[in-house]
Protein backbone atom coordinates (compact mmCIF):
# COMPACT_ATOMS: atom_id res chain seq x y z
CA UNK A 1 0.00 0.00 0.00
CA UNK A 2 0.54 3.45 -0.45
CA UNK A 3 1.96 6.02 2.12
CA UNK A 4 -0.97 7.91 3.00
CA UNK A 5 1.18 11.21 3.22
CA UNK A 6 2.16 10.74 -0.44
CA UNK A 7 1.13 13.08 -3.10
CA UNK A 8 -0.86 11.59 -6.00
CA UNK A 9 -1.37 14.52 -7.51
CA UNK A 10 0.33 17.98 -7.61
CA UNK A 11 -0.89 21.07 -9.79
CA UNK A 12 1.60 23.54 -10.25
CA UNK A 13 1.01 27.42 -11.03
CA UNK A 14 -1.71 26.56 -13.80
CA UNK A 15 -3.25 29.19 -15.83
CA UNK A 16 -5.54 28.99 -18.54
CA UNK A 17 -7.18 31.54 -20.45
CA UNK A 18 -10.01 31.54 -23.37
CA UNK A 19 -9.65 34.04 -25.40
CA UNK A 20 -8.36 36.72 -23.62
CA UNK A 21 -10.98 35.45 -20.73
CA UNK A 22 -8.55 34.06 -17.65
CA UNK A 23 -10.01 30.63 -16.58
CA UNK A 24 -7.56 29.92 -14.12
CA UNK A 25 -4.86 31.66 -12.75
CA UNK A 26 -1.91 30.53 -11.11
CA UNK A 27 -3.75 27.66 -9.29
CA UNK A 28 -1.07 25.37 -6.82
CA UNK A 29 -2.28 22.38 -4.83
CA UNK A 30 -2.02 19.05 -3.80
CA UNK A 31 -3.91 15.82 -3.65
CA UNK A 32 -2.97 13.40 -0.82
CA UNK A 33 -3.52 9.38 -1.82
CA UNK A 34 -6.09 7.82 -0.31
CA UNK A 35 -7.79 11.00 0.27
CA UNK A 36 -11.41 12.69 -0.72
CA UNK A 37 -10.43 15.97 -1.55
CA UNK A 38 -13.19 18.68 -2.37
CA UNK A 39 -12.93 21.59 -5.58
CA UNK A 40 -15.60 23.90 -4.97
CA UNK A 41 -16.80 27.76 -6.08
CA UNK A 42 -18.96 29.64 -7.80
CA UNK A 43 -20.15 28.90 -10.87
CA UNK A 44 -17.46 29.88 -13.49
CA UNK A 45 -14.73 29.96 -11.33
CA UNK A 46 -12.57 27.55 -13.35
CA UNK A 47 -13.36 24.16 -11.83
CA UNK A 48 -14.34 22.27 -15.04
CA UNK A 49 -11.59 23.90 -16.63
CA UNK A 50 -9.20 22.72 -13.79
CA UNK A 51 -9.87 18.69 -14.69
CA UNK A 52 -10.27 19.03 -18.14
CA UNK A 53 -6.16 20.61 -17.63
CA UNK A 54 -5.45 17.65 -15.00
CA UNK A 55 -7.23 15.00 -17.70
CA UNK A 56 -5.52 16.27 -20.78
CA UNK A 57 -8.75 17.50 -22.20
CA UNK A 58 -7.84 21.20 -22.34
CA UNK A 59 -4.20 21.15 -21.52
CA UNK A 60 -3.35 24.38 -19.93
CA UNK A 61 -1.38 27.67 -21.17
CA UNK A 62 1.26 27.44 -18.34
CA UNK A 63 1.96 25.64 -15.26
CA UNK A 64 2.93 21.97 -14.36
CA UNK A 65 0.45 18.94 -13.31
CA UNK A 66 2.43 16.04 -11.62
CA UNK A 67 0.51 12.54 -11.37
CA UNK A 68 2.26 9.59 -9.73
CA UNK A 69 5.23 11.80 -10.62
CA UNK A 70 4.58 12.40 -13.88
CA UNK A 71 4.39 15.22 -15.66
CA UNK A 72 1.29 15.06 -17.70
CA UNK A 73 0.86 18.66 -19.29
CA UNK A 74 0.95 18.24 -22.86
CA UNK A 75 0.37 14.82 -22.47
CA UNK A 76 -2.60 13.32 -24.51
CA UNK A 77 -5.98 12.27 -22.45
CA UNK A 78 -5.57 8.44 -23.52
CA UNK A 79 -1.92 8.71 -22.46
CA UNK A 80 -2.87 9.96 -18.74
CA UNK A 81 -5.65 7.66 -18.67
CA UNK A 82 -3.85 4.65 -18.80
CA UNK A 83 -1.51 6.21 -16.46
CA UNK A 84 -4.48 5.22 -13.71
CA UNK A 85 -6.48 8.93 -14.01
CA UNK A 86 -10.18 8.53 -14.94
CA UNK A 87 -12.75 11.03 -14.93
CA UNK A 88 -16.69 11.63 -15.09
CA UNK A 89 -18.15 14.30 -16.76
CA UNK A 90 -20.68 17.49 -15.86
CA UNK A 91 -22.69 17.10 -18.96
CA UNK A 92 -23.16 13.42 -18.60
CA UNK A 93 -21.14 11.88 -21.94
CA UNK A 94 -22.97 8.04 -22.62
CA UNK A 95 -21.55 5.92 -25.94
CA UNK A 96 -25.11 6.33 -27.89
CA UNK A 97 -24.94 4.82 -31.32
CA UNK A 98 -25.70 1.68 -32.65
CA UNK A 99 -28.15 0.91 -29.39
CA UNK A 100 -25.25 0.87 -27.22
CA UNK A 101 -26.45 -0.72 -24.20
CA UNK A 102 -25.66 0.09 -20.32
CA UNK A 103 -23.48 -2.64 -20.50
CA UNK A 104 -21.40 -1.71 -23.31
CA UNK A 105 -20.63 1.77 -21.66
CA UNK A 106 -19.05 0.19 -18.92
CA UNK A 107 -17.16 -2.43 -20.64
CA UNK A 108 -15.44 0.43 -22.82
CA UNK A 109 -14.02 0.97 -19.47
CA UNK A 110 -11.66 -2.11 -20.35
CA UNK A 111 -10.76 -1.17 -23.28
CA UNK A 112 -6.85 -0.44 -21.55
CA UNK A 113 -6.81 -4.01 -20.23
CA UNK A 114 -7.93 -5.60 -23.93
CA UNK A 115 -5.90 -3.24 -26.32
CA UNK A 116 -8.20 -4.53 -29.03
CA UNK A 117 -7.09 -5.02 -32.70
CA UNK A 118 -7.84 -5.85 -36.07
CA UNK A 119 -5.90 -9.15 -36.60
CA UNK A 120 -6.57 -10.62 -32.67
CA UNK A 121 -10.67 -9.58 -33.51
CA UNK A 122 -10.80 -12.00 -36.77
CA UNK A 123 -8.20 -15.00 -36.16
CA UNK A 124 -7.87 -14.86 -32.27
CA UNK A 125 -11.46 -15.00 -31.46
CA UNK A 126 -10.87 -17.43 -28.18
CA UNK A 127 -8.21 -14.93 -26.30
CA UNK A 128 -11.06 -12.20 -27.61
CA UNK A 129 -13.99 -13.90 -26.47
CA UNK A 130 -11.68 -14.66 -22.97
CA UNK A 131 -11.08 -11.24 -22.63
CA UNK A 132 -14.50 -9.96 -22.90
CA UNK A 133 -16.07 -12.88 -20.74
CA UNK A 134 -13.83 -11.49 -18.12
CA UNK A 135 -14.78 -7.77 -18.90
CA UNK A 136 -18.27 -8.80 -18.58
CA UNK A 137 -18.40 -10.24 -15.16
CA UNK A 138 -16.03 -7.28 -14.27
CA UNK A 139 -18.56 -4.90 -15.60
CA UNK A 140 -21.40 -6.47 -13.92
CA UNK A 141 -19.60 -6.75 -10.95
CA UNK A 142 -19.60 -2.87 -10.93
CA UNK A 143 -23.15 -2.25 -11.96
CA UNK A 144 -23.81 -4.22 -9.06
CA UNK A 145 -21.79 -2.01 -6.82
CA UNK A 146 -23.74 1.05 -7.86
CA UNK A 147 -26.92 -0.47 -7.67
CA UNK A 148 -27.81 -1.05 -11.48
CA UNK A 149 -27.05 -4.74 -12.37
CA UNK A 150 -31.00 -5.28 -14.20
CA UNK A 151 -30.55 -2.05 -16.08
CA UNK A 152 -27.59 -3.43 -18.14
CA UNK A 153 -29.34 -4.37 -21.36
CA UNK A 154 -30.88 -1.01 -21.62
CA UNK A 155 -29.90 1.95 -23.26
CA UNK A 156 -28.60 4.61 -21.49
CA UNK A 157 -30.64 7.42 -21.99
CA UNK A 158 -33.51 5.43 -21.34
CA UNK A 159 -32.04 6.06 -17.56
CA UNK A 160 -32.30 9.08 -15.19
CA UNK A 161 -29.28 11.62 -14.93
CA UNK A 162 -28.70 10.21 -11.75
CA UNK A 163 -28.68 6.72 -12.59
CA UNK A 164 -26.67 7.84 -16.31
CA UNK A 165 -23.98 9.33 -13.70
CA UNK A 166 -23.48 6.08 -12.02
CA UNK A 167 -23.01 4.61 -14.78
CA UNK A 168 -20.91 6.74 -15.69
CA UNK A 169 -19.07 5.94 -12.11
CA UNK A 170 -19.05 2.36 -12.92
CA UNK A 171 -17.35 2.65 -16.37
CA UNK A 172 -14.40 4.88 -14.29
CA UNK A 173 -14.17 2.18 -12.05
CA UNK A 174 -13.93 -0.39 -15.00
CA UNK A 175 -10.36 1.16 -15.41
CA UNK A 176 -8.61 0.49 -12.67
CA UNK A 177 -8.07 4.15 -11.88
CA UNK A 178 -5.92 5.26 -9.22
CA UNK A 179 -7.41 8.71 -9.07
CA UNK A 180 -11.19 9.48 -10.18
CA UNK A 181 -12.02 13.30 -10.77
CA UNK A 182 -15.38 13.41 -10.19
CA UNK A 183 -17.51 16.45 -12.34
CA UNK A 184 -20.69 17.28 -10.03
CA UNK A 185 -21.45 13.76 -9.65
CA UNK A 186 -24.32 14.58 -7.09
CA UNK A 187 -26.59 17.05 -9.25
CA UNK A 188 -29.96 16.10 -10.07
CA UNK A 189 -29.40 13.77 -7.43
CA UNK A 190 -32.40 13.88 -4.69
CA UNK A 191 -31.86 13.40 -1.15
CA UNK A 192 -31.88 9.73 -0.63
CA UNK A 193 -29.90 9.45 -3.27
CA UNK A 194 -27.08 11.76 -2.27
CA UNK A 195 -26.83 9.43 0.84
CA UNK A 196 -26.29 6.61 -0.97
CA UNK A 197 -23.82 8.02 -3.17
CA UNK A 198 -22.09 9.33 -0.20
CA UNK A 199 -21.55 5.98 0.84
CA UNK A 200 -20.33 4.80 -2.97
CA UNK A 201 -17.82 7.42 -2.67
CA UNK A 202 -16.67 6.01 1.11
CA UNK A 203 -16.80 2.60 -0.27
CA UNK A 204 -14.28 3.78 -3.73
CA UNK A 205 -11.76 5.89 -1.11
CA UNK A 206 -12.27 2.07 0.90
CA UNK A 207 -10.53 0.46 -2.33
CA UNK A 208 -7.52 2.91 -2.38
CA UNK A 209 -9.00 5.17 -4.79
CA UNK A 210 -7.95 8.86 -4.49
CA UNK A 211 -11.03 11.18 -5.58
CA UNK A 212 -10.78 14.75 -6.53
CA UNK A 213 -14.62 15.76 -6.26
CA UNK A 214 -15.97 18.83 -8.15
CA UNK A 215 -19.58 19.58 -5.97
CA UNK A 216 -22.01 21.98 -5.06
CA UNK A 217 -23.94 20.04 -2.33
CA UNK A 218 -21.93 21.11 0.69
CA UNK A 219 -23.86 18.64 3.00
CA UNK A 220 -22.16 15.82 0.84
CA UNK A 221 -18.44 17.50 1.01
CA UNK A 222 -18.43 18.12 3.96
CA UNK A 223 -19.33 14.60 5.00
CA UNK A 224 -16.51 12.93 2.96
CA UNK A 225 -13.92 15.41 1.92
CA UNK A 226 -10.81 14.90 4.30
CA UNK A 227 -9.85 18.42 2.86
CA UNK A 228 -11.49 21.52 -0.09
CA UNK A 229 -9.77 23.15 -2.40
CA UNK A 230 -11.73 26.70 -3.06
CA UNK A 231 -11.80 28.32 -6.64
CA UNK A 232 -13.33 32.35 -7.16
CA UNK A 233 -12.78 33.69 -10.92
CA UNK A 234 -9.54 31.05 -11.80
CA UNK A 235 -7.75 31.68 -8.49
CA UNK A 236 -7.31 29.77 -5.27
CA UNK A 237 -9.06 31.63 -2.61
CA UNK A 238 -8.44 28.69 0.20
CA UNK A 239 -7.40 25.31 1.06
CA UNK A 240 -7.71 23.43 4.14
CA UNK A 241 -10.08 20.95 6.09
CA UNK A 242 -13.60 21.29 6.06
CA UNK A 243 -13.85 23.07 9.10
CA UNK A 244 -11.51 25.74 8.02
CA UNK A 245 -13.31 26.42 4.67
CA UNK A 246 -16.57 26.74 6.61
CA UNK A 247 -15.21 29.30 9.31
CA UNK A 248 -13.30 31.23 6.46
CA UNK A 249 -15.09 34.88 5.78
CA UNK A 250 -13.40 35.30 2.40
CA UNK A 251 -15.13 31.42 1.61
CA UNK A 252 -18.47 32.77 3.14
CA UNK A 253 -18.31 36.12 1.46
CA UNK A 254 -17.66 34.88 -2.40
CA UNK A 255 -19.11 31.10 -1.93
CA UNK A 256 -20.80 29.95 0.99
CA UNK A 257 -23.47 32.63 1.51
CA UNK A 258 -26.21 31.63 3.00
CA UNK A 259 -25.29 27.95 2.91
CA UNK A 260 -22.70 28.24 5.46
CA UNK A 261 -25.90 26.74 7.62
CA UNK A 262 -24.97 23.09 5.38
CA UNK A 263 -21.21 23.21 6.81
CA UNK A 264 -22.36 20.76 9.48
CA UNK A 265 -20.52 17.93 9.90
CA UNK A 266 -22.90 15.09 10.40
CA UNK B 1 -36.79 -21.48 -32.61
CA UNK B 2 -34.40 -19.08 -30.85
CA UNK B 3 -31.30 -20.78 -32.32
CA UNK B 4 -32.62 -20.64 -35.64
CA UNK B 5 -32.82 -17.09 -35.14
CA UNK B 6 -29.22 -16.45 -34.93
CA UNK B 7 -28.73 -18.33 -38.15
CA UNK B 8 -31.75 -16.43 -40.14
CA UNK B 9 -28.77 -14.79 -42.28
CA UNK B 10 -28.10 -17.99 -43.89
CA UNK B 11 -31.10 -17.55 -46.26
CA UNK B 12 -29.14 -15.16 -48.53
CA UNK B 13 -25.96 -16.78 -48.39
CA UNK B 14 -27.92 -20.35 -49.72
CA UNK B 15 -29.24 -17.98 -52.41
CA UNK B 16 -25.86 -17.15 -53.57
CA UNK B 17 -24.17 -21.01 -53.45
CA UNK B 18 -27.60 -21.90 -55.28
CA UNK B 19 -28.18 -18.90 -57.68
CA UNK B 20 -26.69 -21.18 -60.72
CA UNK B 21 -29.53 -23.89 -60.42
CA UNK B 22 -32.18 -21.23 -59.52
CA UNK B 23 -33.95 -18.16 -61.99
CA UNK B 24 -31.50 -17.15 -64.31
CA UNK B 25 -30.05 -20.69 -64.18
CA UNK B 26 -26.81 -18.81 -64.46
CA UNK B 27 -26.75 -16.86 -67.44
CA UNK B 28 -23.78 -14.54 -68.41
CA UNK B 29 -25.86 -11.43 -68.06
CA UNK B 30 -26.92 -12.42 -64.57
CA UNK B 31 -23.94 -13.58 -63.37
CA UNK B 32 -21.93 -10.78 -64.61
CA UNK B 33 -24.17 -8.75 -62.52
CA UNK B 34 -24.30 -10.41 -59.80
CA UNK B 35 -20.53 -10.38 -59.80
CA UNK B 36 -20.97 -6.63 -60.28
CA UNK B 37 -23.09 -6.88 -57.15
CA UNK B 38 -20.53 -8.30 -55.47
CA UNK B 39 -17.74 -6.23 -55.71
CA UNK B 40 -20.00 -3.03 -54.73
CA UNK B 41 -20.55 -4.85 -51.54
CA UNK B 42 -17.00 -5.13 -50.51
CA UNK B 43 -16.66 -1.62 -50.91
CA UNK B 44 -19.84 -0.44 -49.12
CA UNK B 45 -18.95 -3.05 -46.14
CA UNK B 46 -15.58 -1.63 -45.50
CA UNK B 47 -17.39 2.29 -45.77
CA UNK B 48 -19.64 0.94 -43.13
CA UNK B 49 -16.70 -0.26 -40.95
CA UNK B 50 -15.61 4.01 -41.39
CA UNK B 51 -18.52 5.49 -41.62
CA UNK B 52 -21.89 3.77 -39.95
CA UNK B 53 -19.13 2.44 -36.70
CA UNK B 54 -16.54 4.84 -36.69
CA UNK B 55 -18.46 8.24 -37.36
CA UNK B 56 -15.93 9.35 -40.11
CA UNK B 57 -17.01 10.21 -43.65
CA UNK B 58 -15.18 9.33 -46.82
CA UNK B 59 -16.71 11.03 -49.88
CA UNK B 60 -13.56 9.44 -51.57
CA UNK B 61 -13.75 5.89 -51.22
CA UNK B 62 -13.34 5.33 -54.59
CA UNK B 63 -9.68 6.45 -54.54
CA UNK B 64 -8.67 3.38 -53.01
CA UNK B 65 -10.89 1.13 -55.45
CA UNK B 66 -9.01 3.07 -58.21
CA UNK B 67 -5.31 2.24 -56.75
CA UNK B 68 -6.64 -1.39 -56.23
CA UNK B 69 -7.65 -1.60 -59.91
CA UNK B 70 -5.06 -0.01 -61.65
CA UNK B 71 -2.21 -1.86 -59.32
CA UNK B 72 -3.65 -4.68 -60.78
CA UNK B 73 -4.48 -4.04 -64.00
CA UNK B 74 -0.88 -2.61 -64.56
CA UNK B 75 1.39 -5.24 -63.11
CA UNK B 76 -0.95 -8.34 -64.74
CA UNK B 77 -1.21 -6.04 -68.01
CA UNK B 78 2.43 -4.63 -68.59
CA UNK B 79 4.78 -6.38 -65.96
CA UNK B 80 3.49 -10.47 -66.13
CA UNK B 81 2.28 -10.36 -62.68
CA UNK B 82 0.13 -12.98 -61.53
CA UNK B 83 -3.04 -11.61 -60.61
CA UNK B 84 -3.74 -12.61 -56.87
CA UNK B 85 0.27 -11.71 -56.63
CA UNK B 86 -0.89 -8.17 -58.32
CA UNK B 87 -3.65 -8.19 -55.31
CA UNK B 88 -2.02 -8.71 -52.79
CA UNK B 89 0.59 -5.80 -53.88
CA UNK B 90 -2.27 -3.70 -54.23
CA UNK B 91 -3.91 -4.26 -50.66
CA UNK B 92 -0.39 -3.78 -49.32
CA UNK B 93 -0.18 -0.11 -51.53
CA UNK B 94 -3.39 0.69 -50.92
CA UNK B 95 -3.24 0.11 -47.07
CA UNK B 96 -0.02 1.95 -47.13
CA UNK B 97 -1.48 5.19 -48.85
CA UNK B 98 -4.33 4.85 -46.45
CA UNK B 99 -1.92 4.77 -43.10
CA UNK B 100 0.14 7.93 -44.85
CA UNK B 101 -3.01 9.68 -44.82
CA UNK B 102 -4.74 8.63 -41.90
CA UNK B 103 -3.24 10.55 -38.88
CA UNK B 104 -3.61 13.92 -41.36
CA UNK B 105 -6.88 13.57 -43.11
CA UNK B 106 -9.20 11.79 -40.07
CA UNK B 107 -7.91 14.72 -37.74
CA UNK B 108 -10.09 16.75 -39.51
CA UNK B 109 -14.34 16.53 -39.16
CA UNK B 110 -17.56 17.07 -41.05
CA UNK B 111 -17.18 18.71 -43.88
CA UNK B 112 -13.76 19.13 -44.10
CA UNK B 113 -12.95 15.46 -43.48
CA UNK B 114 -15.69 15.46 -46.13
CA UNK B 115 -13.93 18.17 -48.55
CA UNK B 116 -10.95 16.33 -47.89
CA UNK B 117 -11.31 12.36 -48.98
CA UNK B 118 -13.57 14.31 -51.96
CA UNK B 119 -10.16 16.23 -53.17
CA UNK B 120 -8.24 12.86 -52.62
CA UNK B 121 -10.59 10.80 -54.97
CA UNK B 122 -10.20 14.14 -57.55
CA UNK B 123 -6.11 13.72 -57.10
CA UNK B 124 -6.39 10.14 -58.12
CA UNK B 125 -8.43 10.37 -61.24
CA UNK B 126 -6.27 13.28 -62.27
CA UNK B 127 -3.11 11.29 -61.36
CA UNK B 128 -5.02 8.67 -63.51
CA UNK B 129 -5.56 10.59 -66.86
CA UNK B 130 -2.03 12.37 -65.98
CA UNK B 131 0.08 9.11 -65.86
CA UNK B 132 -0.26 8.09 -69.10
CA UNK B 133 2.30 6.19 -70.12
CA UNK B 134 1.90 3.81 -66.88
CA UNK B 135 -2.26 3.86 -66.29
CA UNK B 136 -3.12 4.58 -70.21
CA UNK B 137 -4.73 7.76 -69.59
CA UNK B 138 -8.21 8.79 -70.66
CA UNK B 139 -8.43 6.22 -73.23
CA UNK B 140 -7.98 3.39 -70.69
CA UNK B 141 -6.00 0.37 -69.99
CA UNK B 142 -6.21 -3.22 -72.25
CA UNK B 143 -5.36 -6.32 -72.03
CA UNK B 144 -5.86 -7.17 -68.67
CA UNK B 145 -5.72 -11.02 -68.17
CA UNK B 146 -8.74 -12.91 -66.30
CA UNK B 147 -8.66 -13.91 -62.79
CA UNK B 148 -6.02 -16.84 -62.22
CA UNK B 149 -5.67 -18.68 -59.09
CA UNK B 150 -1.76 -20.95 -59.00
CA UNK B 151 -2.59 -22.05 -62.82
CA UNK B 152 -6.40 -22.51 -62.76
CA UNK B 153 -7.95 -19.31 -64.97
CA UNK B 154 -11.41 -17.97 -63.64
CA UNK B 155 -12.10 -17.42 -67.54
CA UNK B 156 -15.79 -19.15 -66.68
CA UNK B 157 -18.23 -15.95 -65.61
CA UNK B 158 -19.78 -18.87 -63.12
CA UNK B 159 -16.45 -19.68 -61.70
CA UNK B 160 -15.68 -16.07 -61.17
CA UNK B 161 -19.09 -15.31 -59.28
CA UNK B 162 -17.91 -18.26 -56.80
CA UNK B 163 -14.73 -16.73 -56.12
CA UNK B 164 -15.81 -12.99 -55.96
CA UNK B 165 -18.93 -14.13 -53.65
CA UNK B 166 -16.22 -16.11 -51.36
CA UNK B 167 -14.12 -13.07 -50.96
CA UNK B 168 -17.71 -11.20 -49.76
CA UNK B 169 -18.81 -13.59 -47.52
CA UNK B 170 -14.92 -13.28 -45.64
CA UNK B 171 -14.96 -9.59 -46.06
CA UNK B 172 -18.44 -9.63 -44.36
CA UNK B 173 -17.38 -12.31 -41.75
CA UNK B 174 -14.20 -10.43 -41.46
CA UNK B 175 -15.89 -7.03 -40.60
CA UNK B 176 -18.37 -9.22 -38.02
CA UNK B 177 -15.65 -10.57 -36.36
CA UNK B 178 -14.24 -6.48 -35.73
CA UNK B 179 -17.33 -5.11 -35.00
CA UNK B 180 -18.57 -7.62 -32.60
CA UNK B 181 -15.18 -7.28 -30.39
CA UNK B 182 -14.13 -4.76 -27.96
CA UNK B 183 -12.41 -3.47 -31.42
CA UNK B 184 -15.76 -2.91 -32.46
CA UNK B 185 -16.88 -0.80 -28.91
CA UNK B 186 -14.11 1.27 -29.35
CA UNK B 187 -14.97 2.20 -33.06
CA UNK B 188 -18.35 2.81 -30.96
CA UNK B 189 -16.92 4.55 -28.48
CA UNK B 190 -15.40 7.38 -31.10
CA UNK B 191 -18.41 7.86 -32.97
CA UNK B 192 -20.41 8.75 -30.14
CA UNK B 193 -18.40 10.99 -28.47
CA UNK B 194 -14.22 11.39 -28.83
CA UNK B 195 -13.56 13.66 -25.92
CA UNK B 196 -14.91 11.00 -23.65
CA UNK B 197 -13.19 7.89 -25.59
CA UNK B 198 -9.84 9.57 -25.11
CA UNK B 199 -10.61 9.91 -21.71
CA UNK B 200 -10.97 6.17 -21.44
CA UNK B 201 -7.53 5.67 -23.00
CA UNK B 202 -8.50 5.13 -26.93
CA UNK B 203 -5.62 6.66 -28.89
CA UNK B 204 -8.73 8.08 -31.34
CA UNK B 205 -5.92 8.63 -34.53
CA UNK B 206 -4.79 5.36 -34.06
CA UNK B 207 -8.12 3.79 -34.10
CA UNK B 208 -9.84 5.71 -36.99
CA UNK B 209 -6.39 5.00 -39.17
CA UNK B 210 -6.78 1.17 -38.24
CA UNK B 211 -9.81 1.06 -39.34
CA UNK B 212 -9.83 3.29 -42.29
CA UNK B 213 -6.54 1.21 -43.62
CA UNK B 214 -8.96 -1.87 -43.43
CA UNK B 215 -11.96 -0.47 -45.48
CA UNK B 216 -8.94 0.81 -47.96
CA UNK B 217 -7.83 -2.70 -48.27
CA UNK B 218 -10.98 -3.94 -48.88
CA UNK B 219 -11.25 -1.59 -51.14
CA UNK B 220 -8.78 -2.20 -53.07
CA UNK B 221 -9.55 -6.10 -53.14
CA UNK B 222 -12.82 -5.03 -54.80
CA UNK B 223 -10.56 -2.95 -57.14
CA UNK B 224 -8.95 -6.33 -58.44
CA UNK B 225 -11.35 -8.21 -58.60
CA UNK B 226 -12.99 -5.28 -60.94
CA UNK B 227 -10.60 -5.15 -62.95
CA UNK B 228 -9.93 -8.71 -63.92
CA UNK B 229 -13.57 -9.44 -64.84
CA UNK B 230 -13.39 -5.99 -67.29
CA UNK B 231 -9.98 -6.58 -68.67
CA UNK B 232 -9.99 -3.10 -69.45
CA UNK B 233 -9.71 -0.43 -67.11
CA UNK B 234 -10.88 3.34 -67.68
CA UNK B 235 -10.90 6.78 -64.98
CA UNK B 236 -14.73 7.32 -65.17
CA UNK B 237 -15.44 3.82 -63.10
CA UNK B 238 -13.39 5.78 -59.67
CA UNK B 239 -14.83 9.23 -59.65
CA UNK B 240 -16.67 10.90 -57.39
CA UNK B 241 -19.80 9.26 -59.18
CA UNK B 242 -19.06 5.96 -57.80
CA UNK B 243 -17.86 7.31 -54.53
CA UNK B 244 -21.22 8.38 -54.22
CA UNK B 245 -22.90 5.22 -55.50
CA UNK B 246 -21.45 3.55 -52.73
CA UNK B 247 -22.38 6.19 -49.90
CA UNK B 248 -26.13 5.47 -51.21
CA UNK B 249 -26.06 1.93 -51.34
CA UNK B 250 -25.00 2.28 -47.43
CA UNK B 251 -27.47 4.29 -46.13
CA UNK B 252 -30.28 2.54 -48.42
CA UNK B 253 -28.99 -0.34 -47.32
CA UNK B 254 -28.96 0.74 -43.55
CA UNK B 255 -25.61 2.26 -41.89
CA UNK B 256 -23.94 0.63 -39.32
CA UNK B 257 -25.27 -3.29 -39.89
CA UNK B 258 -22.60 -4.97 -42.46
CA UNK B 259 -25.81 -6.97 -43.58
CA UNK B 260 -27.20 -3.64 -44.70
CA UNK B 261 -25.04 -2.82 -47.87
CA UNK B 262 -25.58 -5.95 -49.46
CA UNK B 263 -29.32 -4.92 -49.52
CA UNK B 264 -27.80 -1.82 -50.46
CA UNK B 265 -25.80 -2.66 -53.53
CA UNK B 266 -28.46 -5.68 -54.63
CA UNK B 267 -30.70 -2.45 -54.91
CA UNK B 268 -28.70 -0.25 -56.63
CA UNK B 269 -27.11 -2.69 -58.85
CA UNK B 270 -30.26 -4.31 -59.92
CA UNK B 271 -32.90 -1.36 -60.55
CA UNK B 272 -31.50 -0.02 -63.49
CA UNK B 273 -31.99 -3.34 -65.03
CA UNK B 274 -35.69 -3.09 -63.71
CA UNK B 275 -36.13 0.23 -64.73
CA UNK B 276 -33.91 0.17 -68.37
CA UNK B 277 -37.41 1.15 -70.51
CA UNK B 278 -37.06 4.13 -68.70
CA UNK B 279 -33.70 4.50 -68.84
CA UNK B 280 -33.84 8.60 -69.36
CA UNK B 281 -35.37 9.30 -65.77
CA UNK B 282 -33.02 6.77 -64.25
CA UNK B 283 -31.07 8.99 -62.31
CA UNK B 284 -34.31 11.00 -61.20
CA UNK B 285 -35.73 7.72 -59.67
CA UNK B 286 -32.81 6.66 -57.79
CA UNK B 287 -32.87 9.97 -56.23
CA UNK B 288 -36.68 9.89 -55.15
CA UNK B 289 -35.96 6.17 -53.92
CA UNK B 290 -33.04 7.59 -51.90
CA UNK B 291 -35.40 10.59 -50.54
CA UNK B 292 -38.19 8.13 -49.36
CA UNK B 293 -35.49 5.87 -47.72
CA UNK B 294 -34.50 8.02 -46.05
CA UNK B 295 -37.18 9.98 -44.89
CA UNK B 296 -38.99 7.37 -43.99
CA UNK B 297 -36.29 4.49 -43.30
CA UNK B 298 -33.51 5.85 -41.55
CA UNK B 299 -32.04 2.65 -40.85
CA UNK B 300 -32.48 1.46 -44.73
CA UNK B 301 -33.60 -1.48 -46.34
CA UNK B 302 -32.01 -3.84 -43.34
CA UNK B 303 -34.09 -1.79 -40.90
CA UNK B 304 -36.93 -3.33 -42.83
CA UNK B 305 -35.69 -6.89 -42.69
CA UNK B 306 -35.40 -7.37 -39.28
CA UNK B 307 -38.58 -5.83 -38.77
CA UNK B 308 -40.33 -8.40 -40.88
CA UNK B 309 -38.02 -10.86 -39.55
CA UNK B 310 -38.47 -10.20 -35.68
CA UNK B 311 -42.52 -10.35 -36.73
CA UNK B 312 -41.89 -13.98 -37.89
CA UNK B 313 -40.23 -15.57 -35.02
CA UNK B 314 -42.53 -13.55 -32.60
CA UNK B 315 -45.29 -15.39 -33.98
CA UNK B 316 -43.01 -18.62 -34.59
CA UNK B 317 -42.04 -18.18 -30.94
CA UNK B 318 -45.88 -18.80 -29.80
Amino acid sequence: MTDKDETILRVVDVTKSFDGIQALEDVSFGVKTGHIKALIGPNGAGKTTLLNAINGILPPDQGHIHFLGHDVVGQTADRIASLGLSRTFQLIRMFTINNATVLDNVMLGAHMRLHPNIFESIFRRGKVDKGEREARERAMELLKFVGLENAHNVVPTALSFGNQRLVELARSLMTDPKMLLLDEPASGLNDTEVDGFTHLLLAIRNMGITILLVEHNMKLVMNIADDIVVLDFGKKLAEGTPQAICANPEVIEAYLGGAQKECVIS
Amino acid sequence: MKRLKQFWWILPFAFIALYPVTLAGGSPYWSGLLIFVGIYVILAVGLDLLMGYTGQISVGHAAYFAIGAYTSGILTAKYGFSPLGAMLIGMILTGAVAWALGRPVLALKEYYLAMATLAFNEIVVALIIGLEWLTGGASGLRDIPPFSLFGFVLANHMHYYYFVWAIVIIVIASSRAVVQSPFGRTLVAIHSDEIAARAFGVDTARYKTRIFVLASIFASMAGSLFTHYMGFLAPDDFGVLTSINILVMLFLGGIGTIYGPILGAFFMKLLPELTYQIHDYELLINGLILIVVLVFMPKGLFGIVTVIRDRIFAKADK
